[in-house]
């Protein structure tokens, strides 16, 4: 970035040189490649301890989830103001897409008396969890939790009147604000539709750099549980998909496959399977037929171990049954399906080699412009169950302080109701858990509670109305890069190889210039 | 009805060039033909067009097959498969000819016929057909495998992934009518007018229930606004895009930059065009169906989700819409709506927008700007003054020299030409390649969205208005050429890979739903010794040309035939024939069927 003039982005340059080398035919050896650089091991671990171990799981929430009944706000004043946005009825009680007041009671999330948190105004606040969410409620309250308030993409630090400045040049906005598809990958890559390298594949790219033996193969390092997606992939990190079921064995390409009454063949010629995984793992020159055929090579070469791998927690595998976990997930629910998968595996993690790894898992209705109230609950209670069964699962693995979940979604949406409903935003709050969370805590900044747009005799956007851009849409007073930086660093990721996972930290914090102490690189709450 | 004589559109209107301000253009009636019986016909079914496609076909380097490897190639491309007799039909007539003629056929039995035929519209059954939605994935994969108009049903599928609707988002009574009410009418105007298609999903609904425009309604005054989700993803996904365009599909760029189509208060304003509407009750007739718990319910006659939506209550925004720089229409709300859908209609990104993606689906996924130019300016003018009239998109895109000439054959020269055949498609050729037949007739293929263990994609079944996968999409650590996509490998990944062949693998020979739909194989089996048991190339050659147009690698369809030419059936044995069973033959058959469709170069269509 050229607006930091610390920051000397040989490493990554390298890395794409590299990448670019490689597809031109002419590859070194990775290690080698970094052996030429001369740099120091990135991520540090003691190689073949499964002790020495840590993960991220990205828990992301497809649709654009509505921050303001997800993290309600619960003191009399601030609830009051939401009610009446949100159409609440008398006493506070539910209305419109407003819930009542005394069903938040069983959720409050509960700070230590110093930890409360204050709003832009100075005021303190109170606030609750839906109430369907009462698994993450107590681990909050048991300090297992934090939450990070009004996170959302930014370039750099933004404010409402730079948001509406016509000087888009210094004062950039993320692309396609508001966008479902755009949101998604700004948030899991910094860039809109088409990017392919994400932070958590940035990350993964740094695991794979210092030190092989750390995850071998290299390719359990980065394990998307749900589709496709940009946050997983990096440079040399590639994304390794795995049903809910574990990983596919192609059947017909099995040795000796009896397929369709042949397992045999005539002398001198090759049997249906054998003739199988020739055709299915050729090299061609056709570029598209040669990455379909790419991800069948991987997937065939990366089965077997999976398989083994997951056979520790099953009690039906031959010859070698294994002990399933006890920790007993919510059925019905696809998430905790696909979060199951990832304990599995990182119950697996010696099998498969691996000691540091990032996950990606997912959820899908969130984009709710009607029957928000029908339906929201529902889905955030699966969130919530989801997430605690997994964090239990973490505890009876002994790995809780080893293990980090983090939410993420493609934007928060209005204050403003749409009638039935809310409407795509920007900012939203999110949730980290795990044993080595800062838990108990609020980060970040509370944004007032405002729909309004009103300025005063100067032309300035009264306070109350700062943290918005029109209809309680929030303006990120935390950017993304920043919460992803924190979870980074505790990784193991350096502060000098950040702006290569996150390459516009550098407009944040002690990175930018001049200094913005008021957006820190670290967070604060992960220990 | 078919005009003899000329070349316009039989379409209740014709869609003239005229300046936007100054278009006095009539609405097209749309979707529902009026009757309230439950078995009524869902769409007027569109009569065939006669037209002429000299004004598209004119200039062409390849007017005509010269092998049948090149009748194939454009069948798979222009329809769901290619038969026998389709290679010598278009081998005989050309490609223009072949496409005028599917032009002039009418348009097949609907879906929502169909859903009725097979007792799914019973109001009474206890099975409760209206709360579910596996009828309406029976009706899809019916729909696409057994219609007669098989190039009209693979346009619609097409649009179907770009004017995204999915039995997964609906959840409402007569759920899977209300899928194949919006699949009929992407068929009826498949070959029709894009503006008659835009107006006919706008007040679909089921897109009205997918995209919240049904019970949209304005400001209350208290703090709500209406409801801004169809208002943008009309524009994002339907018409024009985030960015502004060239006519070639590439985006502007000024000072570098791209530039936004629109802004968050273009959103905020054009949502004011969609309040107002909701489902149309003046046919609808509940039926009280007491519950097994105890109590009645009452279940809403199938006109409700057929019936075009309507206005509803004072429920439309007043007063004036902001949009673009402009001020739209909003004396009344049939004026706004004629306004908006009018302002997409005639914006200059429409034509790149929607024809780039028409060739992504039908062609290739890196189609070249002057591809995309050439078929965009017969979107804004068919010849005949005609904006917007999609049979000659169609054709466009086919008749195409970048579409029909050998260089996109060619890896050496084109080596990211063509695009991953869809999963789904790969069933339907299938079914359709072999004539396989449902023997009760019941046709029971339901979602095959599972990536583990079935295909990874179902029609109608897309995850959200996004579609399967985004026109956008590049694989991860690619080896593409720099801006080149691949939007079907978002489809892609180590589960689907096996998914998909252990499905068909079951498939292939055993069938679905217990063997009541499978497939026969005559003609291949009647190869499957020739001309010699160790050497049945005949047979391969026959795969070759009705699966991958002959695209097959030399190579690999060496390896298939020797392969298959080793397994029983051969005569070597004594006594001779003593392995020649039918089974043997069969199975001979079915792995060459199954290692031709494992193949990359049948997988990636050119």
């Amino acid at each position: 970035m050229s607006s930091h003039p610390t920051f000397v982005p040989s490493r990554r340059d390298f890395l794409r040189r590299s990448g670019q080398l490689a597809l031109s035919g002419t590859a070194l050896p990775f290690a080698l490649n970094l052996a030429a650089m001369g740099e120091a091991a990135a991520l540090t671990a003691t190689a073949g301890d499964p002790n020495d171990y840590k993960a991220l799981v990205c828990v992301f929430l497809y649709g654009g989830n509505d921050y303001a009944n997800t993290l309600v706000t619960y003191d009399d004043a601030s609830y009051d103001q939401y009610s009446t946005i949100r159409g609440g009825g008398a006493l506070r009680t539910a209305g419109g897409i407003a819930l009542a007041q005394s069903a938040l009671a069983a959720t409050e999330l509960k700070p230590a008396a110093l930890d409360v948190p204050v709003d832009s105004l100075g005021v303190a606040r109170k606030f609750a969890l839906n109430p369907t969410m009462t698994g993450l409620t107590n681990l909050f309250n048991t300090g297992k939790m934090a939450v990070q308030l009004n996170v959302g993409p930014l370039v750099k630090p933004l404010t409402r009147a730079q948001y509406n400045s016509s000087d888009k040049v210094a004062n950039p906005r993320p692309p396609q604000l508001f966008s479902h598809n755009d949101q998604q990958s700004v948030w899991q890559s910094s860039s809109p539709e088409g990017s392919t390298i994400g932070w958590g594949g940035n990350i993964g790219d740094l695991a794979l750099a210092p030190n092989p033996v750390l995850n071998t193969p290299a390719q359990f390092t980065c394990i998307s549980v749900t589709g496709n997606a940009v946050f997983l992939s990096g440079d040399t990190a590639l994304q390794y998909q795995v049903s809910t079921g574990g990983a596919i064995k192609i059947k017909a390409a099995v040795s000796n496959a009896a397929i369709y009454g042949s397992s045999t063949a005539a002398s001198g010629a090759m049997t249906v399977s054998a003739a199988m995984r020739t055709i299915l793992q050729q090299t061609v020159s056709h570029k598209l037929e040669n990455e379909y055929n790419k991800v069948t090579t991987r997937a065939m070469a990366a089965e077997t171990k999976v398989t083994d791998a997951l056979n520790l927690t099953d009690a039906t595998a031959t010859p070698t049954a294994g002990v399933p976990l006890a920790t007993i997930f919510p059925t019905g629910n696809s998430l905790a399906d696909q979060l199951k998968m990832v304990a599995r595996l990182i119950k697996g993690r010696t099998v498969l080699g691996a000691q540091r790894q990032v996950f990606m898992v997912s959820i899908g209705g969130f984009d709710l412009h009607d029957n928000l109230i029908r339906d929201h609950g529902g889905t955030l209670g699966k969130v919530s169950a989801a997430m605690t069964a997994f964090y239990d699962a973490t505890v009876e693995m002994g790995v809780a302080a080893k293990v980090t979940a983090f939410t993420a979604s493609d934007f928060g949406r209005t204050l403003a109701s749409n009638g039935d409903g809310s409407d795509h935003g920007w900012g939203s709050h999110h949730f980290v858990v795990g044993g080595a969370v800062n838990g108990k805590k609020f980060y970040g900044t509370a944004p007032p509670i405002s729909v309004a747009d009103t300025k005063d005799s100067g032309g300035n956007y009264l306070p109350a109305n700062q943290w918005h851009v029109g209809q309680g849409r929030l303006l990120p007073s935390t950017s993304v890069d920043q919460y992803a930086a924190t979870l980074a660093k505790w990784f193991g990721v350096t502060t000098t190889e950040m702006p290569t996972v996150l390459p516009k930290i550098v407009n944040f914090g002690n990175l930018a210039s001049p200094a913005r102490s008021d957006y820190p690189v670290d967070l604060g709450f992960m220990a | 009805m078919r005009l003899e004589t000329s070349d316009h559109p039989t379409e209740q209107s014709a869609w003239v060039l005229v300046s936007a301000a100054a278009a006095v253009l009539p609405l097209s009636a749309c979707g529902g033909g009026g009757d309230s019986a439950a078995v009524a016909s869902s769409v007027t079914l569109e009569p065939g067009r006669a037209v002429s496609l000299n004004s598209v076909s004119a200039g062409k380097a390849y007017p005509a097959p010269t092998t049948s490897a090149q009748a194939a190639r454009f069948l798979l491309q222009a329809q769901l498969s290619a038969s026998d007799a389709d290679i010598s039909s278009v081998q005989s007539s050309g490609f223009a000819k072949w496409i005028q003629n599917q032009i002039a056929a009418d348009q097949g039995p609907t879906g929502w016929d169909w859903l009725n035929a097979k007792g799914y519209g019973d109001i009474n059954n206890t099975s409760n057909f209206y709360d579910h939605s596996f009828p309406g994935d029976y009706m899809a994969w019916n729909q696409l495998i057994t219609s007669p108009d098989a190039a009209r049903k693979r346009m619609a599928l097409a649009l179907s992934e770009i004017f995204v609707v999915s039995l997964n988002g609906l959840d409402f009574a007569w759920r899977s009518h209300a899928a194949a009410q919006y699949w009929d009418i992407l068929s009826k105007h498949a070959f029709g007018n894009y503006r008659d298609l835009l107006e006919a999903i706008t007040l679909n609904p089921a897109m009205g229930y997918y995209l919240n425009t049904k019970g949209n309604k304005k400001a209350d005054g208290r703090g709500s606004a209406p409801d801004e989700n169809y208002a943008r993803e009309v524009m994002q996904l339907f018409s024009i895009g985030l960015v502004e365009l060239n006519q070639d599909g590439s985006p502007k760029l000024v000072g570098g930059n791209k530039v936004d189509t629109y802004t968050a208060l273009d959103v905020s304003e054009f949502a004011k065009a969609f309040t107002g509407y909701d489902l149309d009750l003046s046919q609808n007739v509940n039926t009280p169906i007491a519950q097994a718990g105890g109590g009645v319910r009452n279940i809403p006659g199938t006109a409700l989700i057929r019936l075009p939506m309507v206005q509803v209550g004072n429920n439309h925004s007043p007063g004036a819409i902001n949009f673009m720089g402009g001020t739209l229409d909003n004396s009344s709300a049939p004026a706004a709506l004629k306004a908006a859908l009018d302002k997409l209609f005639n914006h200059a990104n429409t034509a790149p927008f929607i024809c780039k993606q028409l060739i992504q689906r039908l062609v290739t996924s890196n189609p070249s700007p002057a591809y995309v130019q050439r078929v965009a300016n017969v979107f804004d003018n068919n010849g005949s003054g005609v904006r917007g009239d999609l049979a000659f998109v169609y054709a466009a895109i086919l008749l195409d020299d970048e579409a029909r000439g050998p260089s996109g054959l060619n890896a050496a020269v084109q080596p990211e030409f063509g695009k991953l055949r869809e999963p789904m498609l790969r069933l339907v050729q299938w079914m359709r390649t072999f004539g396989v037949t449902s023997a009760s007739g019941a046709w029971k293929i339901g979602d095959l969205s599972d990536l583990g263990t079935k295909l990874g994609q179902s029609p109608l079944r897309s995850p959200s208005v996004f579609n399967f996968f985004r026109p956008g999409y590049v694989p991860p650590a690619t080896a593409l050429a720099a801006g080149a996509v691949a939007p079907e490998f978002q489809l892609v990944n180590e589960s689907s890979v096996g998914g998909y062949l252990n499905y068909m693998q079951g498939v292939i020979d055993g069938g679905i739903n217990s063997s009541d739909i499978k497939a026969i194989y005559s003609s291949e089996i009647a190869l499957a010794l020739s001309p010699t048991p160790a050497n049945p190339t005949n047979l391969i050659d026959r795969l070759n040309l009705l699966l991958c147009a002959g695209q097959l690698s030399a190579p690999n369809a060496l390896l298939i035939t020797t392969t298959v030419g080793a397994m029983k059936g051969m005569d070597t044995s004594t006594p001779v024939n003593a392995t020649k069973t039918a089974a043997n033959l069969r199975n001979r058959v079915c792995a060459a069927v199954l290692m031709v469709m494992a193949c990359a170069e049948y997988l990636v269509q050119k």
